[in-house]
């Protein structure tokens, strides 16, 4: 047990004091927030308006569209009772447009064509749309467009055009201004969980707290089981092994360098923790400064002790995988190679996450939350979601540390074989072989 | 700890890998307070002996004591195994190593502190102690290891080719150790290739070829039976005579002297006689012992 602890307490001081812990402690905090605002910047770039020229054989829908694609309300055909409709165009930025409406009169449609295409080889247009005069009933219209693979432009050209021909033809329809408003009055749906005889109503908040859990998981696992890997490694590329094998268990040294790598993620996560809570708390204390509520999801405390324990379960398993690569290869770069499906059953698992949310009770559900490999989600999902019965909790804990304990195991019967076969990776029939003679 | 005492115990133990047998029926004693020498040429089966009586890997067959006892953890912490395969954490520092390796073997606490100063004083890196090892050059790293072996103050030592790739002068300085450590009391089990070396220190040997066993017993012992039929002489002139399959059977020529293996039943004396009948003029002529590495390939030739 003493040289247990010196294991971990090795493991835990050698990493935390490397360099590379500090810098990825402060750097990965940084690094996501660009994932949320580089995109918001890229986003916000202005692109020229997209120059369009409408052909309007019907003669109708030129004005609404221009309204809806520009923005622009001093247009005199505007109907004001639309103005409350649910617009789905950003304004400026991606997906703006310059409209022209071209005059037909006196000219066949081949003249216009002509004129119009003309007209963009000279860049003076980016592109025409025709709308033909029975385009109302049939809905067909055609979108001559420079850059085909603008597929953004096309799209809010076509929900535009959409909306645009529905409203038109309820207007053919002599159905009155107050009537259209109502029909098109959007609904409100708040989600109700019903659980024995209370009710809780905020479903999006667990969700988000589910997604959190599994994404913070997923992440951990993908940075912190590279890093069990290499631990593993360490010692083979270092030749200490046979030392230390000459003074403790293989599997206690295993066990400790989990342990000890564990520590460091759990220090590591609740720093992060810690920032985020203090910047959270400061956003709170704005947002109610300025009187807006915000909801803090209303969880049981006994759902946050079970996150805990299956967060810590599903590091385990990933990790003792991990470990169980590492004890198979000789170098970091044969694990990495050897670790790419562990990441595809990680994500296998995470993304499990949608079935299992929308029936939580169904068969499905119930093994992937009882499979040690899946388990750590699902369940998850599962106790937000519709919490089962305690039984299943217990025993996908049970059979999940259990997996634990075997994994380590056979990995550390396999470490010890290698070690004494310098320089050769195993295959796997070779590495089950090492495992039961050893 | 009396002469008598016996600290390992191999009693016919077998071990193979696959199809490879890597020792084979192997029966040895270690007496305490002794240095013995495991030897034999590289792949004899010395390292996979040594990996048995650490516990590192298990016998297929046969049975190991250690002090009296079946091999079990708390034994572990009696032995001091420094491998041919060496190793330190790069980035750790000198002393945080040797604590980590002390506590491995359930030493820990003030003493340790003050015992690894005495350590890196005695072999001359006191100033490296809070460096990192990768910063060390592998002659320093190779003292260092050595302390790790030796810090917990085991009662039996493992020195596999302890000596390879140092210079002399750290070569005397842990011969000079590793002597002191056998006044001490401690039982010593040294591995090597190297017959020079081995023949310098040893008290006892055993002789490993091709997984089995060759001799094992005193260093004295063996070469007293052998007999003093090696001759060292230098002089000029003679060639002739040196070369009469009937009183030499072999010839060894080194740059100042030549070594003469006399030939069964043939005398020293009459040897001498010849030499100055046929004029040479004699410098050395000195009745040797066989080295450790002529008996050696004597006995490998004669078990073939």
């Amino acid at each position: 047990m003493k040289k247990f602890l010196a294991v971990i307490k090795r493991e835990y001081i050698a990493r935390v004091r490397a360099k590379m812990f500090i810098v990825s402690t402060v750097l990965l905090p940084v690094a996501l927030s660009l994932f949320g605002i580089v995109p918001a910047i890229i986003f916000s770039i202005q692109t020229p308006p997209l120059r369009v020229a409408v052909v309007d054989q019907t003669g109708k829908m030129y004005a609404e569209l221009r309204r809806s694609l520009e923005g622009d309300s001093s247009d005199q055909n505007t109907q004001p009772d639309n103005t409350n409709q649910p617009r789905g165009l950003p304004r400026g930025g991606f997906g703006a447009f310059k409209l022209e409406e071209v005059n037909t009169a006196n000219q066949s449609l081949d003249d216009i064509r002509a004129n119009l295409d003309q007209r963009m080889r000279a860049r003076e247009l980016d592109g025409y749309l025709i709308l033909p005069p029975d385009f109302i009933s049939t809905g067909k219209a055609e979108f001559f467009n420079r850059n085909p693979g603008d597929v953004v432009s096309l799209g809010a050209l076509q929900s535009t055009l959409n909306r645009a021909t529905r409203e038109q033809r309820l207007i053919d329809a002599k159905v009155d201004n107050k009537t259209r408003r109502e029909l098109f009055s959007p609904v409100s749906l708040e989600g109700v969980g019903v659980s024995g005889g209370s009710q809780s109503r905020n479903a999006n908040a667990k969700f988000a707290l589910v997604f959190g859990v599994g994404f913070v998981m997923y992440l951990s696992i993908l940075m912190y089981g590279q890093i069990v890997l290499g631990a593993v490694i360490e010692e083979k590329e270092t030749r200490i092994a046979e030392i230390l094998f000459s003074s403790i268990k293989p599997f206690t040294l295993m066990m400790g360098k989990l342990v000890g790598v564990s520590f460091v993620a759990l220090t590591q996560l609740a720093i992060w923790g810690l920032a985020f809570s203090v910047f959270a708390l400061f956003g709170v204390g704005v947002l109610a400064s300025r009187n807006i509520s915000v909801r803090i999801p209303g969880v049981p405390l006994s759902h946050y002790f079970f996150f805990a324990l299956f967060f810590l379960l599903g590091y385990f398993i990933y990790a003792t995988m991990y470990a169980l690569v590492g004890s198979m290869v000789t170098t970091a770069q044969e694990g990495g190679q050897l670790a790419i499906p562990i990441i595809l059953i990680l994500a296998v698992s995470f993304y499990l996450f949608w079935p299992v949310s929308r029936s939580p009770d169904s068969p499905l559900a119930f093994w992937v939350s009882i499979f040690p490999l899946t388990a750590p989600v699902a369940m998850v999902v599962r106790i937000v979601t519709q919490t089962p019965p305690f039984w299943q909790i217990a025993l996908s804990l049970l059979i999940g540390f259990s997996t634990v304990l075997v994994i380590m195991y056979a990995a550390s019967r396999i470490y010890r074989v290698g070690m004494l076969m310098y320089g050769k990776r195993a295959s796997i029939p070779e590495a089950i072989r090492w495992a039961r003679q050893a | 700890m009396s002469l008598n005492e016996i600290t390992v115990k191999l009693d016919s133990v077998s071990k193979s890998f696959g199809e490879f047998t890597a020792v084979r029926e192997l029966s040895l004693t270690v007496r305490a307070g002794r240095v013995f020498g495991l030897l034999g040429p590289n792949g004899a089966g010395k390292t996979t002996t040594i990996r048995m009586i650490v516990n590192i890997t298990a016998p297929d067959s046969g049975s190991i004591s250690l002090f009296g006892q079946k091999i079990d953890p708390k034994v572990q912490d009696r032995i001091g195994y420094l491998p041919e395969e060496r190793g330190l954490y790069r980035r750790m520092r000198i002393s945080d190593q040797l604590r980590f390796f002390a506590e491995l073997k359930n030493v820990r606490g003030k003493l340790i502190e003050s015992k690894i100063d005495e350590w890196l004083a005695r072999v001359k890196l006191s100033e490296w102690k809070n460096k990192r090892s990768m910063e060390l050059s592998k002659g320093m790293q190779q003292k260092i290891q050595f302390i790790t072996t030796v810090l917990h103050d085991p009662d039996l030592l493992i020195l596999d080719e302890p000596f390879s790739g140092l210079d002399p002068i750290n070569v005397e300085l842990l011969k000079e150790v590793v002597l002191d450590l056998k006044r001490a009391g401690k039982t010593i089990i040294f591995s090597t290739h190297q017959m020079e070396v081995a023949e310098k220190i040893c008290d006892d040997i055993c002789l490993l070829n091709r997984s089995q066993k060759v001799f094992e017993g005193s260093l004295r012992e063996i070469k007293s039976s052998f007999g003093r039929n090696s001759v060292a002489v230098r002089c000029e002139g003679g060639d002739g005579v040196l070369d009469d399959p009937a009183l030499v059977s072999k010839v060894v020529r080194h740059a100042d002297e030549t070594q003469a293996l006399l030939a069964a039943g043939a005398d020293a004396q009459i040897l001498l006689k010849r030499l100055i009948d046929s004029g040479a003029v004699i410098g050395k002529f000195e009745m040797m012992e066989p080295s450790l590495n002529d008996i050696f390939i004597t006995k490998v030739t004669e078990a073939v």
